[in-house]
C-alpha cells in the first residue's frame, strides 16, 4: 500500500527537490521569522553579557561572562584547558557519545522486543507488568549509588543506569504503540489467514512504528539526562564530569562550554532518531503532507 | 455472524473477574519470582559459595524491611522524606505558575513566539542536571539551587504540553466563538482554557516525575561535592549510606529508593486526582 504511494515522492528526482528547498529558503529569508529569531538570540546573549560583565549584578558577577566563554571556546591555549583546539574536548565529547550509543542500543535491543510482547501477548503482560511497573516509580538516579555497588568497574555502573533510564522510555512507548492498532486491522489479517506470526510483523510492528519512535527520541533525551549524573557520580572523562571536575577546581568558564557543547550533542542525536524515524516511515510523512 | 455473537455472549459474561483474577494471579506470581530472584541472588555467596554477578552484592529483601522497620521510627527519615518533599513541591509549584502563562503566551502570541521560542529550544536540550554545578554556584542557599534546578526540569515540559495544547484546538471552535461576536477574553476564558486543562495535567504529570529525579540528582551530586550529611533530604540520606557504608548501609540505599518510589507515585497520583476534579469532562467519554 504504502510502496506505491511512495514511488512517485521519490520519482520526482534530485533537482526538484533541490528547487524545493531553495524556494523554501527564500520564503523563509523574506519573511520576519528569521530576524525574530536573531533578536530573540540576541537579547538572551545580551541580557547575559550585560548582567555579568556590564552590571556586574550581585549573584551575576562570579558566573562565567558570555565574551570569556567565547574566548575560551574559542582560544588555541585555553586557561582552563578545554577549547576547541584541544584533544580533551573530543575526547569528553566523544567518551560521553560512546556511552550514549552503547546504552542506546543495549536499551532498544532489549526494550522494544519486551514493550512488543507487553502489548502483544496478554499472558506476558500479565506476568511481567506489575514488576514493570513496581520499579519504574523509582528515579533511575537513585539507583546510582547501588548500581557503583553492584558493577565493578568505572564504565559499567554508567552504561547500566543510562540504559535502565531509556529502556523504560522505549518499553511503555512500544507497549502503547502496540495497543494502538486497530484491532479491526488485526481482524482483517486474520480474515485472510496470517499466521500470529504475520500478523505480528506485518501489522502490529508497522503500526506501532511511530509510537515506537517517540519512545526512541524520549529515551535518548532521557539518557543524555541520566548519562550526566552517572559521569558526575561516578566514571572518568565525559562532558558530565567535565561539568562537575570545572565546578570543583573553579574553571567556570569549561563549566559553561562542556553545559552547551552537552546541548548541542543531545540535540544533533534526537535529531538524527527523528530523520530515522522519518526515513522508516514513508507512508507517514507522505500522508502528513498531502 | 449472528452465531458468532450467540456463542461469545456466554463467555463474556462471566469471565470479566476470572480475567481479572488471572491478571491477579499472574501478576503475584510474576512478583514472587522477582523477589526470589532478588532473594537467591542476595544470599549466592551463603549457598553457591560464590556471588552472582551483579545481582549477588544487592542485600536482601528481609534485611530491607528489617532496616526499614528501624528507620520508621525514627523522626530523621520523615524529616529526610519532608526537606526533600518540599523541595520537589516548591520548584514544581513555581514552574506550573511560570510555565504555564508563558506557554500560553507562546502560543497566543505570535510575536512572542518568533522571538523566544528558537532561544528556548536551544536551551532546552541541555539536561536540567547539568545546571546544578552552575545553580550551587548562583543561589545563595543550597534549598535555593535544589529548587531552581527542579523547576527547570518540570518548566520546559509544561511549557512544551502547554505549546501543544493549544496548537492543536480545532480552529473552527474560534471562528465559531468569533462569528458570534465573543471578545477575545471570552475565547480566552470558555475555549482556550479548558481546551488546554488536559495537557496542563499532562505535562504537570511527567514534570513531577522529572522533579523527582532532578532533586535526588541535586542532593547527590551536591552531597558528594560538599561535606556528608549537610542539607538533609532522602538523596542525601543514600549519599550518606554510601559514602559511610556503615551498618547496613546497602540495605539503607534500597529503602531510600523504595521510599522515593512511593513518594514519586504518590504525588503523581495526587495530580491525577486533582486532574480528574477539574476536568470532569473527561470522564464521560
Amino acid at each position: 500500500m504504502h510502496g506505491e504511494s511512495a514511488a512517485p515522492a521519490i520519482g520526482l528526482g534530485w533537482k526538484h527537490r533541490f528547487d524545493a528547498i531553495g524556494t523554501g529558503c527564500l520564503h523563509f529569508v523574506s519573511g520576519p521569522k528569521p530576524y525574530l529569531m536573531l533578536i530573540g538570540f540576541g537579547l538572551t546573549l545580551a541580557l547575559w553579557h550585560f548582567s555579568v560583565d556590564v552590571w556586574r549584578l550581585p549573584r551575576f558577577k562570579e558566573m562565567p561572562g558570555f565574551t570569556e566563554v567565547v574566548h575560551e571556546w574559542a582560544s588555541a591555549h585555553p586557561a582552563f584547558g578545554i577549547s576547541l583546539f584541544t584533544a580533551d574536548y573530543y575526547r569528553d565529547i566523544w567518551v560521553s557519545c560512546r556511552r550514549v550509543a552503547i546504552s542506546f542500543f543495549v536499551a532498544s535491543s532489549l526494550g522494544i522486543p519486551l514493550g512488543l510482547m507487553l502489548g502483544w501477548s496478554r499472558k506476558f503482560r500479565g506476568y511481567v507488568f506489575a514488576v514493570f511497573e513496581l520499579l519504574r516509580p523509582i528515579p533511575v538516579i537513585a539507583w546510582v549509588p547501588l548500581a557503583i555497588l553492584m558493577f565493578t568497574g568505572q564504565e559499567s555502573p554508567v552504561i547500566f543506569l543510562v540504559s535502565m533510564a531509556s529502556l523504560f522510555a522505549t518499553a511503555l512507548n512500544t507497549k502503547l504503540g502496540v495497543e494502538s492498532v486497530d484491532e479491526s486491522c488485526v481482524r482483517a489479517a486474520q480474515c485472510l489467514g496470517a499466521s500470529r506470526h504475520q500478523v505480528l510483523w506485518h501489522v502490529i510492528i508497522p503500526g506501532a512504528l511511530p509510537y515506537l519512535f517517540t519512545g526512541l527520541q524520549i529515551g535518548v533525551g532521557v539518557a543524555w539526562f541520566s548519562l550526566v549524573v552517572g559521569e558526575m557520580v561516578s566514571g572518568q572523562f565525559g562532558l558530565g564530569y567535565r561539568i562537575n571536575a570545572a565546578y570543583t577546581t573553579v574553571a567556570y568558564p569549561t563549566m559553561a562550554i562542556s553545559m552547551i557543547t552537552l546541548g548541542l550533542v543531545g540535540y544533533v542525536s534526537s535529531a538524527l532518531i527523528r530523520m530515522l524515524g522519518n526515513a522508516l516511515m514513508r507512508w507517514r510523512t507522505s500522508e502528513l503532507a498531502l | 455472524m449472528d452465531t458468532a455473537i450467540r456463542a461469545q455472549v456466554p463467555r463474556t459474561a462471566r469471565p470479566i473477574r476470572t480475567h481479572l483474577s488471572v491478571d491477579a494471579v499472574r501478576s503475584a506470581i510474576g512478583i514472587a519470582v522477582f523477589v526470589a530472584i532478588w532473594e537467591l541472588g542476595a544470599h549466592s555467596a551463603q549457598i553457591f559459595g560464590a556471588p552472582f554477578p551483579w545481582i549477588g552484592r544487592l542485600p536482601a529483601p528481609e534485611a530491607v524491611l528489617a532496616t526499614w522497620a528501624d528507620l520508621v521510627v525514627h523522626k530523621a527519615y520523615w524529616i529526610d522524606l519532608y526537606l526533600s518533599f518540599l523541595r520537589v513541591a516548591s520548584g514544581f509549584l513555581v514552574a506550573v505558575v511560570i510555565g504555564v502563562p508563558f506557554g500560553l503566551l507562546l502560543a497566543l502570541n505570535r510575536w512572542a513566539y518568533q522571538i523566544i521560542f528558537p532561544t528556548f529550544e536551544v536551551i532546552r536540550p541541555i539536561p536540567p542536571i547539568a545546571w546544578v554545578p552552575a545553580s550551587i554556584l548562583f543561589w545563595p542557599t543550597q534549598d535555593l539551587s535544589i529548587g531552581f534546578v527542579i523547576f527547570l526540569g518540570a518548566f520546559f515540559t509544561i511549557v512544551l504540553n502547554v505549546l501543544g495544547g493549544t496548537r492543536n484546538i480545532d480552529r473552527r471552535y474560534f471562528e465559531a466563538a468569533r462569528s458570534m461576536g465573543a471578545s477575545r477574553f471570552n475565547i480566552f476564558r470558555r475555549i482556550v482554557i479548558p481546551s488546554v486543562l488536559p495537557s496542563i495535567l499532562v505535562g504537570a504529570v511527567v514534570g513531577m516525575g522529572i522533579s523527582w529525579e532532578v532533586v535526588i540528582a541535586g542532593e547527590l551530586i551536591s552531597g558528594g561535592g560538599s561535606a556528608a550529611g549537610a542539607g538533609g533530604g532522602i538523596g542525601f540520606f543514600i549519599w550518606n549510606a554510601y559514602v559511610t557504608a556503615g551498618q547496613a548501609a546497602e540495605a539503607k540505599i534500597v529503602v531510600g529508593m523504595i521510599s522515593i518510589g512511593i513518594m514519586g507515585y504518590a504525588s503523581s497520583e495526587l495530580i491525577r486526582w486533582v486532574g480528574r476534579r477539574a476536568t470532569p469532562w473527561l470522564r464521560l467519554r
